[in-house]
């Protein structure tokens, strides 16, 4: 028989997320205290980032597959926000 | 016998990525409170996608692979969290670079304290500033 995860993954998911809360404080810190609009981008992006990470550790701790997709969807979408941002910092035009 | 012992090594090897990943994430928070600038925090930020996300993606992919609790899923949950793990290893340089390179071109970013700045020189000569 093979271990049981759902046990483990009861104390260590809790254990994990203190970590994360604390790094998810210490961005959104500098995305209200950013002098500048790329300090801002720059920590939204991180944020998404980890917010992929702990999607993907709420799928192993629920067990709901499905909820993982967010995952991905979360990673490609800081990319995108990075390319929009820097488009509109160099030629202040969205279009095109 | 063989195969239970397996499934436990791969368990705690992914247990073990995802807090390396947890530190990583809290150290680049901080670095990202203390650092001075823009373009010193592009350092914190590296740290927190690579090591603060693509890491634990790749452990909780590991933990997923031999999950009792996900069923007939785990493979494909295991599968998204690989795949989750490269973009954001391809598309996080990237994506920073190109806002770095922007920053830099529209000043829109304040560059104290700055001990020396290469590109400077180079773009009011009317070069791209692309090594170009």
């Amino acid at each position: 028989m093979s271990v049981d995860t759902s046990a483990v993954m009861a104390w260590f998911v809790p254990a994990v997320t203190a970590a994360f809360l604390t790094a998810f404080t210490l961005y959104v810190v500098r995305v209200v205290r950013g002098p500048s609009v790329p300090d801002v981008v720059l920590a939204i992006d991180c944020l998404s980032y980890d917010l992929a990470v702990f999607v993907a550790l709420m799928t192993i701790y629920y067990g709901t597959p499905f909820l993982v997709i967010g995952a991905l969807l979360l990673s490609l979408w800081a990319f995108i926000f990075d390319v929009f941002v820097a488009k509109y910092l160099l030629k202040k035009d969205l279009s095109g | 016998m063989a195969a239970c012992v397996g499934e436990e090594v791969v368990l705690y090897v992914g247990m073990a990525l995802v807090a390396v990943g947890a530190a990583y994430d809290v150290i680049a928070g901080i670095g990202m409170l203390r650092f001075p600038n823009f373009y010193v925090r592009l350092h914190a930020a590296t740290i927190g996608a690579v090591g603060g996300a693509a890491l634990p993606l790749l452990g909780v992919a590991l933990i997923a692979f031999v999950s009792t609790q996900l069923g007939p899923y785990r493979w494909g949950v295991g599968a998204v969290c690989l795949l989750t793990a490269a973009a954001i290893l391809i598309t996080a340089p990237t994506g920073s670079h190109i806002l770095a390179y922007a920053a830099h071109k529209s000043r829109s970013a304040p560059k104290e304290p700055c001990v020396h700045d290469a590109l400077e020189g180079r773009e009011r000569r009317g070069g791209g500033g692309d090594g170009a």
